[in-house]
């Protein structure tokens, strides 16, 4: 049986046109090859230390 | 692909053949990418929206300069009604790759059309109303506001959903089968979609069994509400029918009530409108009487001023023509003047024609310039003998005792030469024998005014004073 209140939670508010502009800006765009990239050069300083 | 450290495009060995560096984890990062991102293309053939966009989000974690697939999630969320996710996807798709770019077009199709933006933005705040009237509890203000939203935007998934909710909380069922079949044709194996409309056919099952016959009761105490056939009838508890004189008593009230209406109501206004009617026909007639009266008015004025002209004219025609009296004295005074110079010995034809020019008794004479002119001048030239041949006349015919011929001839004589006083005594004379002493004593008295201390004078004075002593 559903839940009216349970399920009303899952439902968020959608962006409007105004807010799309800081969503853009606080958007994370670290990906898998940043972190890698990341761990190399981290790597590489140990090593020369 | 290309090397991370150098941007030099990588061979098939493990390391950069440019710079050196280890690139084989970095390959297979980037492999891992590329294949959710076919799993993703995969997915969103098939509609299948919200694994697309799982598949994808993965690929862009393992690589976010996968413009191919953020360019793709952009597409996503706008089947979904999502419009403003898909614009900041294309947005970083363009800044990650400015040039080159499909990201470009799917971004001016969106903005260039202004309105078509205005609606996307009214259809996004109109969803949030609705989902604020939820947690406010106002379920029928969201009813209403998602129904807006999806006329404007029939491909917005969550909304949908949200109304499939509402029904479901309800129990709608059948209208809340209708939202996410909807949504399932947008996106297939969206799970709660397929969550709620499990929901929904499960209790829908017992009232497809047994269609026309099933009743059940609500969650309020208050209303039955049951299924027959696509409809659901909603009806008060404890209600019954009544029947028989109660339905008579409330036919024969009805038909009073309606009676009342027709006559307190409907009656007033038609006998206004007749009312009206009659008082538009009666002032068109009257519009119509009173044009008449005006033409006639005017008719009127006119056949006056045209008997005036008409007065006029002949008037004027009178003066050009003259009395007969006026056209027998032009010719008259003509015919002497040609008799005269025909012979102008013959003065007896010349005075015969001068007497044309005498008005008649009561005959008015309105001489012309001319006429008088000319007459004037002619007598200056006859006058004296004309003078001579009436004294003569009258002359002989008073001393033939004929009076009656005597006067006229020495009045003539007179008026020709006037210095001839002899004529105008002897005509004093002739009015005296004749018995008019009026005239006779008007004659003397003239002779004796303008031939003072003559003979003639004299005499006139003896007559008069013998008249005035008769009377």
């Amino acid at each position: 049986m559903i839940d009216f209140e349970e399920e009303l939670k899952k439902f968020h508010p959608s962006l409007e046109v105004e807010d799309a502009e800081e969503a853009i800006y606080n958007e994370d765009l670290t990906d898998m090859a940043d972190i890698l990239i990341k761990i190399v050069e981290k790597a590489a300083k140990e090593s020369e230390e | 692909m290309v090397c991370y450290n150098c941007g030099c495009r990588l061979s098939e060995h493990d390391f950069c053949t440019s710079c050196g560096v280890d690139v084989a984890l970095y390959k297979r990062v980037i492999a891992m990418s590329n294949r959710f991102y076919n799993d993703g293309l995969d997915k969103a053939s098939v509609r299948d929206l919200s694994g697309a966009i799982v598949s994808l989000k993965q690929s862009l974690k393992f690589n976010k300069n996968n413009i191919e697939a953020r360019n793709l999630l952009g597409l996503v969320y706008f089947e979904m009604g999502e419009t403003v996710s898909a614009l900041s996807e294309w947005v970083i798709s363009k800044n990650l790759r400015p040039k080159k770019n499909i990201a470009d077009d799917y971004i001016d199709m969106i903005q260039t059309n202004q309105s078509r933006l205005d609606a996307i933005n009214q259809t996004i705040k109109k969803y949030n109303q609705a989902l604020l009237y939820c947690y406010q509890d106002s379920q029928d203000l969201a009813v209403i506001q998602l129904k807006k939203v999806l006329s404007y935007n029939p491909k917005y998934v969550k909304a949908h959903q949200l109304l499939a909710l509402l029904y479901i909380n309800i129990e709608e069922w059948e209208k809340a089968r209708k939202e996410l079949i909807k949504c399932s044709q947008i996106d297939a194996n969206n799970t709660t979609t397929l969550r709620y409309l499990k929901e929904v056919e499960h209790m829908l099952m017992p009232e497809e069994a047994a269609k026309n016959l099933t009743k059940k009761k609500s969650a309020s105490d208050d209303i039955i509400r049951y299924q027959s056939g696509n409809e659901t009838i909603i009806q008060p508890m404890h209600v019954r029918e009544k029947k028989g004189v109660s339905s008579l008593l409330n036919l024969g009230i009805g038909a009073i009530i309606g009676l009342a209406i027709a006559f307190f109501l409907i009656l007033p206004a038609k006998i206004q409108e007749a009312k009206a009617d009659m008082n538009a026909e009666l002032r068109v007639v009257s519009e119509q009487s009173d044009v008449k009266t005006a033409t006639i008015d005017e008719l009127q004025q006119k056949i006056q001023s045209m008997t005036e002209e008409n007065k006029r004219l002949n008037e004027e025609l009178t003066s050009y023509q003259g009395t007969d009296g006026n056209l027998r004295a032009t010719d008259g005074l003509m015919m002497a003047v040609n008799s005269y110079l025909t012979n102008p010995d013959d003065i007896e034809a010349v005075a015969g024609y001068m007497e044309a020019l005498e008005p008649q008794e009561g005959e008015e004479m309105n001489d012309t310039a001319s006429f008088v002119t000319l007459k004037e001048n002619f007598l200056l030239l006859v006058g004296e003998k004309l003078a001579n041949h009436y004294y003569d006349i009258g002359y002989d015919s008073y001393k033939s005792e004929d009076y009656e011929s005597a006067v006229p001839n020495l009045e003539r004589a007179y008026r020709y030469n006037t210095t001839n006083g002899d004529a105008l005594f002897y005509l004093g004379n002739s009015y005296r024998r004749m018995g008019n002493e009026d005239m006779a004593k008007e004659i003397y008295a003239k002779v004796m005014d303008e031939f003072p201390d003559t003979q003639k004078a004299r005499d006139a004075e003896t007559h008069l004073a013998e008249i005035n002593n008769q009377n």
